[in-house]
């Protein structure tokens, strides 16, 4: 059973006093929420580490929860930052130069990347999406992508800077 | 069935303390406070402005003081909301203030284009400097108290919380330094007192985000 947010709230409360058994079962409830709601949104292997994370924000950040405000946007809004801090990071370690091949290297990082900047970009128009995957993804120039898709130089800056602009909009507002 | 996080959240209730939630009242006391402790010091460091001190008020004065003193305090009161996570919070109550705020640089540069004030003298440049650096001075308290009050929060926004303080500490500066400086002239205000807000604002978008970064 789900608890709701009366109840989350209560335990919240009796937590910030220190009470530790209403906050074990605060956390526990709350690792649920959280398992469901980063499920949706990044790849199954990173999933366990994302959630930890957020509980230690959650734990460090316990006293910017006002009893007169909800429990759950609270919750929702760090687990939001987690998520685009994630990405993030997620983003920058793909620009970092890769190791050069050796027996048993482990490619299911870059893999669960992938597949979390593809989801992101399915939701960009398509002269976007292709603009910013052949330059910022494969590393094209300006020049190349613009032959490789048929655009003017000019028009692939700008639908660069439009699809970044948009991903980070709807990461923001997510 | 055990979860992997059965040990952190096992740890980590372990750890609890009692802790004292962050009170949007006890924020905005302190802002306040060390708001007013500026427009002390500058008070008993420089002088009050004689014709305040007289009882006559200009209007440009009350007007300039009166801008800058609603947009430091609708941005502290933004910065204090946004130390706090939250959801579907409207931080963009601010936005009206700047906008009105931003008249007066906006009709100190109309002005002055009209010839109706001497900008480029030594001595007016060397009076702007003086107003710009006092009055950057005088945002120093207010600018720590609210990036003090940030890392004990958690602000989703760093870059826009660093810029909301920057924009806070420059209005209740400059207002602070208002009470001493007796230049009325809309160009002087429009462009040096303003300039205290937009270079404390730069400051805090700069400097503030990777402070408050959690």
């Amino acid at each position: 059973m789900r608890a709701d947010e009366a109840t989350l709230a209560r335990l919240m409360v009796m937590s910030q006093k220190g009470d530790k058994q209403a906050y074990a079962t605060l956390l526990t409830e709350c690792q649920r929420w959280l398992t469901r709601y980063y499920g949706r949104r990044v790849a199954p292997a990173q999933l366990d580490d994302l959630v930890q994370e957020t509980l230690m924000a959650l734990h460090n950040k316990l006293a910017t929860w006002d009893s007169s405000r909800p429990f759950l946007p609270w919750m929702a809004a760090i687990a939001r930052y987690r998520w685009v801090d994630h990405l993030r990071r997620l983003y920058r370690a793909k620009e970092c130069a890769l190791v050069p091949d050796f027996a048993g290297q482990d490619d299911e990082p870059a893999i669960a990347a992938r597949i979390s900047i593809d989801r992101l970009l399915s939701m960009l128009p398509d002269a976007q999406a292709r603009a910013i995957e052949l330059v910022r993804i494969e590393g094209l120039s300006i020049a190349e992508a613009s032959q490789a898709t048929g655009q003017s130089e000019s028009l692939v800056k700008v639908n660069i800077h439009r699809g970044l602009k948009k991903l980070a909009h709807m990461v923001e507002k997510a | 069935m055990t979860h992997p996080s059965d040990a952190l959240i096992a740890s980590l209730v372990g750890n609890l303390q009692p802790v004292k939630p962050l009170s949007f009242a006890r924020g905005l006391g302190y802002a306040l406070a060390a708001a007013a402790f500026s427009a002390i010091a500058v008070v008993v460091l420089f002088g009050i402005r004689p014709d305040v001190l007289a009882g006559r008020f200009d209007p440009v004065f009350l007007i300039a003081t009166g801008l800058f003193l609603v947009l430091g305090i609708a941005s502290v009161v933004t910065v204090i909301v946004m130390s706090r996570p939250q959801i579907g919070s409207d931080h963009g109550g601010w936005v009206w203030a700047a906008a009105m705020a931003a008249l007066l640089p906006v009709a100190g540069l109309i002005v002055s284009f009209g010839g109706g004030s001497d900008i480029v003298s030594r001595d007016s440049i060397a009076h702007g400097l003086e107003c710009l650096m006092v009055g950057c001075g005088a945002s120093l308290l207010v600018f720590a108290m609210l990036v003090g009050w940030l890392r004990k929060g958690a602000p989703t926004a760093p870059d826009r919380a660093g810029l909301l303080t920057g924009i806070a500490a420059g209005s209740l500066g400059i207002f602070a330094f208002s009470l001493h400086c007796a230049d009325n002239d809309i160009v002087h205000i429009g462009l040096w007192h303003s300039g205290v807000v937009i270079l404390v604002a730069g400051l805090g978008r700069t400097l503030v985000p990777r402070l408050v970064r959690w």
